[in-house]
């Protein structure tokens, strides 16, 4: 539609009088390519030296993997969410989430298996002492850098990756018929002011196989990861639900 | 609490340096409020977002400047960044009513509540001690805290006593607390009745 980004001017499309046009999720800006492109080092940088150094100084897991997974969010927002979602795994953001989880839960159990209290890492002492050459109090200090690194980090970098995309997917269509992990969500219809808004603004209820040639890739990519998607047709068009489709068709016809 | 705060500030600042507030402290508990009743003003949400967003950023330089980095990062981070992107990423997928209109008609029974609550919250200032008063109770019978600051580099080597907290002492919340992270991020699926985050 326009090319301006995220900021939904109303005085700049003089055909929108009474509702005022869908934001565009996405558009391509040299500047802030180019300036995600500088800043990311950084950022990831100081992400994970936030998350391994939590325990010398102010920061940690959480602060670190926060940072790291804004380096994600930039990259989406710099090169559009589709194709950073085309790039992203699912598999990479559940396994973080998953293993922090796992991981944390594991150092704090084992401790309990050994008969002593539950996360006390003082546990981990006769069995590993000499092995790894630490004093006692230094197994409470790398004890809680796994934790931190392993735990809490990974799972805070994975969910908000993964609210991330989840977010701009939006809400899928409740469908009876809807059984496995599709892409409903992602059906990108495609340019608003083509055909193609007619078929997205009735799929609501309905499952999404009526759509031009414009968006097939997306609305065929039911279970499939990761489908290659080009820029210029999916990222501004991440559809909420339908609703805004159909109100936005009823204005301009 | 830090709005509360910033309530007498209006009042002059030479008062509240008697009470261990700074002028630059007490500029920003100013900035932090204009910016909290702004976000509730504005009309146009993306305007309320940006405002929202320094207001965020505004609370991380004050929890800076009370010696509460590793709250200030977290609200840097969580509060100013990514916050401010889901809302964006929210309001991308929304329309808004054209209206010539900057600021939404305000809503006076509301502002009554609010100052309502403002006037019974800061009815309680005067019960706080002075900011970095050693006679304070926190600080008078230490008895949690000191045990914290005396032992904690010797117990588990870390010189982030925060983090030593955190993780070592208060490990079992902290475990709680990711796990509650975790759930979010399920609870996000499911409310949006997808099985992938990406894909």
């Amino acid at each position: 539609m326009s090319s301006d980004r995220l900021n939904g001017d109303t005085r700049d499309s003089p055909t929108d009088s009474r509702v005022a046009r869908q934001r565009p999720l996405y558009s391509e800006s040299q500047v802030i390519m180019t300036t995600v492109k500088a800043v990311i080092p950084f950022v990831l940088t100081y992400g994970l030296f936030i998350t391994f150094h939590g325990t010398s100084s102010p920061g940690g897991g959480f602060q670190g993997g926060a940072l790291i997974a804004s380096v994600v969010l930039m990259i989406a927002f710099a090169f559009g969410i589709e194709s950073t979602r085309a790039w992203l795994s699912n598999t990479l953001v559940v396994v973080l989430a998953t293993l922090g989880v796992a991981i944390f839960a594991g150092i704090a159990l084992v401790p309990m298996l050994l008969g002593e209290n539950f996360l006390d890492y003082t546990a981990y002492y006769p069995l590993l002492g000499d092995t790894l050459g630490l004093k006692k109090y230094e197994f409470v200090k790398y004890g809680m850098e796994a934790v931190e690194i392993g735990g809490i980090a990974f799972i805070v970098a994975g969910v908000l990756m993964g609210l991330f995309f989840a977010l701009a997917a939006g809400m899928t269509p409740t469908s009876e018929t809807n059984t496995v992990g599709d892409g409903i969500g992602d059906n990108a219809n495609a340019d608003t002011d083509d055909t193609g808004e007619v078929s997205d603004a009735t799929d609501a209820g309905v499952s999404d196989d009526t759509i031009d040639d414009s968006d097939t890739d997306d609305a065929t990519d039911a279970g499939v990861s990761d489908d290659t998607i080009d820029d210029s047709d999916t990222d501004d068009a991440t559809d909420a639900g339908a609703t805004d489709d159909a109100t936005d068709g009823g204005d301009r016809q | 609490m830090s709005v509360a705060a910033a309530t007498p500030s209006v009042a002059g600042l030479f008062p509240l340096q008697s009470v261990g507030i700074t002028p630059l402290e007490a500029s920003l508990f100013v900035f932090v409020l204009i910016t909290a009743v702004l976000t509730a003003l504005f009309r146009d949400v993306l305007a309320s977002i940006v405002v929202f967003a320094a207001y965020s950023l505004g609370l991380a330089v004050l929890y800076t400047f009370y010696r509460a980095p590793d709250v200030g990062l977290t609200e840097a981070a969580i509060g100013a960044g990514v916050t401010t992107v889901f809302l964006l990423l929210t309001i991308a997928k929304t329309t808004r009513p054209a209206t010539d209109a900057r600021f939404e008609a305000i809503n006076w029974p509301a502002v009554g509540v609010c100052g309502l609550f403002v006037l019974v919250v800061g009815a309680t200032l005067p019960a706080f001690p002075a900011v970095g008063d050693p006679a304070s109770p926190i600080l008078a019978n230490a008895d949690v805290t000191g045990y914290y600051l005396a032992n904690a580099y010797d117990e588990t080597g870390a010189e982030n006593a925060v983090t030593a907290v955190l993780a070592a002492y208060r490990g079992f919340d902290t475990f709680g607390e990711a796990i509650v992270v975790f759930a979010a991020g399920i609870a996000s699926l499911l409310v949006l009745g997808r099985e992938v985050f990406t894909a």
